[in-house]
């Protein structure tokens, strides 16, 4: 019997188009190329221009040309020399007491049993979803010269203005960041080590020095060089709470606005870079090892932990909650009042922005990071996609090329960006696309690790029993791979939309005349005065991140699917 | 409708790691073939290099006498059938099936005429909107076997597919593939490491190790006649004596076995494989006439497997120990208990004799 044998013929004159089979074998490499000049252009050209106005007079190429006098006059500006020093100590100090915070913290959310772990990682989570401005403005409100705190309940004429500001809010800035590498460290390590260790006669402290310590190192010292990075490059809270204490950071705000010395922003820029970069390596060098000690073996329930132990933990998480929730509760109470913290009556004034025209900056930042989404999370799971599974010749470098925007501070990018395409050739220059760009180019290190992890969980015989049965990249990518990465997908989206609404320092040098962006419409209102405006406007922020991320939860829940990664953590 | 595919001085090298090592082999049109070899002898990376997902190193693949090294997976017009299964997790089983013809641009009727036809074929009708999450793991295997038939494909190719499978399902599945294959008459190459599997389903059966074929032959003539001691312990089960050559006979311990193919091989030091049904019980009260009198032996039964139709009984010969199987019936019959005395005879005939023995499998 030969079920098959009067179909055969007629099935025989259905063959794949050639046309497409040949057309198919260009489509990798055409995107891979793409992606490569993507990064070329819009990364290292812009880096190009900066190193070129640093290092050679007058910015134009040429051996004549080269000098280091920009970093003469930097260096033996008084001044201008001491940003770095500020930059570096308040970064250091940040670091050493984010590490320390958050090393409990992650511990006593992966190791004991205390009550309320959900709530604690919720509110940990919560800076991610302001721009870092929001910590300055509340510590303002609270402790600056007309502070709650400081000048009513107090009635000292202290103020938290300049590096003490800047440590603190770093500090609350930091502490999510700090946390997603700590809680992964900490839970990867098998507890069943402490429980050996303690069955063979050691103290608690013994455990803790000799076994938990020691197994989270790496965690440790990758948390540490992240939230030195996050530090050194912010540009929100140190621009707000510094008063004259200036960072680089600020310097170069202040060098390219308000003295037009581009030259000298540019070798700021260069010096800032060099010790993000430092710090960016140390991390990146150090979570490759973090993730080969992870394994995948099954984990142990957590025995109870003692009642003693129990409650010094709540205690300790409930005090870092606590001061989250003082932050955000004061930027949100300080909008709706009407003279903080004179005169505690409700009001809406501050929600009308006169100053800056309305609510347009805020639908503006809505449209570009709703763009910012889309664009970014596509293109990072066509180069995810095209990398991890199509293996094109040159991964390795497209590779190195795509994860060095982690590496670059936003307001270094952003000046490279004015030095390469303020021409008028370049006609997205000065309109919402180039922000886009910027904004997709500076998350893009995170939104392809993200993708590929994504990817990574799709079985690779699916895609070959695609290809086998004739499908061709394109059909196999819309047909199979973007329907099942679909929650992943989304949630990039959510990721590029969070941080697109929140980024300040990316983008300050792109906003013009026409484009206003909400984000950096707070320091402008703080800036002038408005600061219950500011407030009112970091808030507006602030519900609609957690408006997307309410979506994205919702549709997880209900696809069933929870994707890994930084905004899956909420 | 098949036509001949042949793997000309086949190597494949990652680094300095040799996976397959110049293999030559022919498949007939219409045949059933096993790869059979333990996990990491290159059976997989041979049906990857036929498939194309992966480059040969050097040597040819040849199908219908065109080399086709070169073509693209799309291409070959090859039927994969994945251990994973692979379905489509976003398709019904419909869609699933018509995928291939899709991509083919059949028109939509024919299509459905043959998803039709395909669901019919592997016993599935009425599953048809369901999608792989509601389906047996069984069930999957069948949609991905009907999804890689629905193209006509030239060659289908199955790599361990039913591994991950429960041992049942396993044995009813074996049955549909055959069918299905003696029924379409396509080639069909199939990797495992089952050696029951391969001995079940093969009309041919390749054995591999470390990236090379060992011996190429029908299921009985494997079974019957291990080219290797690797073979013998690996296809079945074999019990095995090492000794010494001693006047036309081999020396173990303290006792001489006649040995009928001796001459098989050279060398002082022989290793002998004799498969546990080969060797016979005797009564107890049997004199063993006519028998090799050195091939009797005495011993007592130390732990006995209950197999069902057999019963395997382990007992100790010069300090090894050693397996014979007992029918059931004659279990019976005997009544044999542990630690009972039984005699035993070894064949001279039914030892295969080696010159190496196999490096044990870990």
């Amino acid at each position: 019997m030969k079920p098959a044998a009067h179909t055969s013929a007629s099935l025989d004159r259905y063959k794949l188009s050639p046309v497409r089979t040949e057309v198919d074998r260009f489509i990798v490499p055409a995107v891979t190329i793409f992606i490569a000049l993507l990064l070329f252009f819009f990364m290292l050209f812009p880096l190009s221009k900066i190193l070129q106005l640093s290092f050679f007079k007058g910015g134009e190429l040429g051996l004549a040309n080269f000098t280091l006098e920009n970093f003469h006059k930097y260096f033996t500006n008084a001044y201008t020399f001491r940003a770095l020093w500020h930059s570096l100590y308040v970064s250091l100090a940040t670091t050493v007491i984010v590490t320390v915070i958050i090393f409990f913290f992650a511990y006593a959310m992966t190791r004991t049993t205390i009550a309320g772990k959900s709530f604690f990682r919720n509110i940990i989570m919560m800076p991610l979803v302001a721009p870092s401005i929001v910590q300055a403005l509340a510590l303002i409100y609270l402790f600056g010269r007309n502070g709650l705190i400081t000048a009513h309940l107090i009635g000292t004429s202290w103020s938290i203005y300049g590096p003490v500001g800047i440590i603190v809010s770093e500090v609350l800035y930091c502490l999510p960041h700090a946390y997603v590498i700590l809680y992964t460290t900490l839970s990867a390590v098998d507890i069943r080590l402490d429980e050996a260790a303690e069955s063979l006669g050691a103290t608690p402290f013994k455990v803790f020095t000799r076994i938990t310590l020691p197994s989270a190192k790496y965690g440790i010292f990758s948390a540490a060089a992240l939230t030195f990075n996050l530090t050194i490059t912010d540009f929100g809270n140190p621009v707000v709470i510094g008063g004259n204490y200036n960072v680089l950071a600020t310097e170069i705000y202040a060098q390219v606005t308000n003295l037009y010395r581009f030259d000298l922003g540019a070798t700021i820029s260069i010096i800032l870079l060099v010790p993000s970069l430092m710090a960016f390596m140390l991390n990146y060098y150090i979570s490759r090892k973090t993730f080969s000690m992870i394994s995948g073996a099954a984990k142990p329930v957590i025995p109870p932990s003692r009642p003693l132990k129990k409650s010094l933990f709540t205690s300790y998480c409930s005090l870092v909650s606590l001061s989250i929730i003082v932050i955000f509760a004061t930027v949100v109470i300080g909008s709706f009042v009407n003279i903080w913290p004179y005169d505690w009556s409700l009001t809406l004034a501050h929600y009308s922005f006169p100053s800056i025209g309305g609510y347009s900056a805020l639908w503006t930042s809505v449209w570009v990071s709703l763009v910012v989404g889309i664009i970014g999370a596509f293109v990072t799971l066509v180069a995810g996609y095209v990398m991890e599974t199509r293996k094109p010749f040159f991964k390795q470098f497209i590779y190195l090329l795509s994860v060095m925007p982690a590496a670059i501070p936003g307001l270094v990018m952003g000046l490279g960006y004015i030095l390469a395409f303020n021409r008028p050739y370049y006609v997205f220059y000065g309109t919402p696309w180039i922000i886009v760009i910027n904004i997709v180019i500076c998350n893009f290190t995170l939104g392809i690790l993200s993708s590929i992890s994504n990817l990574r969980n799709i079985d690779s015989s699916i895609e070959e029993a695609s290809i086998s049965l004739g499908g061709d990249t394109l059909k196999t990518f819309f047909k199979i791979i973007f329907p099942l990465s679909r929650v992943a997908f989304f949630q990039n989206f959510v990721y590029f939309f969070m941080r697109s609404m929140t980024t300040i320092s990316a983008v300050i040098f792109l906003v013009s005349a026409s484009v206003h962006l909400a984000a950096i419409e707070i320091i402008m209102l703080d800036n002038d005065g408005w600061t219950a405006s500011a407030n009112a406007m970091c808030t507006c922020i602030i519900v609609i991140v957690l408006a997307m991320l309410g979506i994205l939860r919702f549709v997880s829940q209900k696809t069933g699917q929870r994707p890994a990664g930084l905004v899956a953590d909420f | 409708m098949s036509k001949q595919l042949i793997l000309e001085n086949v190597s494949k090298h990652y680094g300095a790691l040799t996976a397959v090592n110049d293999v030559n082999l022919v498949i007939e049109p219409g045949e059933f073939l096993c790869f059979l070899g333990p996990s990491g002898c290159g059976k997989t990376t041979i049906l990857r290099m036929i498939t194309g997902f992966e480059q040969v190193s050097s040597g040819n693949i040849i199908f219908d006498g065109k080399v086709i090294n070169d073509v693209i997976p799309q291409k070959r017009d090859f039927g994969i059938v994945f251990q994973s299964y692979a379905l489509f997790p976003n398709m019904t089983v419909n869609e699933n099936i018509a995928f291939g013809l899709k991509m083919r641009k059949v028109p939509k009727d024919l299509i459905d005429q043959r998803v039709a036809q395909m669901l019919k074929l592997i016993g599935l009708r009425g599953w048809e909107s369901h999608y792989p999450s509601q389906l047996s793991g069984g069930q999957q295997q069948r949609v991905a076997l009907g999804r890689a038939i629905a193209i006509e494909p030239n060659v289908l190719l199955l790599d361990e597919p039913l591994s991950a499978l429960d041992a049942k399902i396993r044995v009813r599945l074996r049955t549909v593939i055959k069918r299905l294959q003696e029924e379409l008459g396509i080639t069909l190459i199939y990797v495992t490491h089952d050696q029951e599997e391969a001995l079940a389903l093969a009309d041919r059966v390749v054995i591999m190790r470390d990236g090379q074929i060992r011996q190429t032959g029908t299921p009985w003539q494997i079974y019957k006649e291990p080219r290797t001691s690797f073979i013998a312990e690996f296809v079945g089960t074999s019990n095995f004596i090492t000794g010494t050559r001693e006047k036309g006979a081999v020396r173990f311990g303290d006792r001489r076995f006649a040995v009928s193919r001796l001459d098989d091989t050279k060398g002082d030091t022989v290793h002998l494989a004799i498969r546990p049904e080969n060797i016979e019980l005797l009564d107890a009260g049997s004199s063993g006439d006519g028998l090799a009198p050195s091939n009797v032996i005495d011993t007592n039964a130390e732990v006995i497997n209950f197999l069902g139709a057999v019963v395997r009984v382990m007992f100790m010969l010069e300090g090894e120990e050693m397996l014979v199987d007992i029918p059931e019936k004659e279990f019976e019959r005997i009544n044999l208990r542990r630690r009972d005395a039984m005699k035993l005879y070894f064949p001279p005939d039914a030892f295969h004799v080696y010159s190496e023995l196999f490096k044990k499998l870990i």
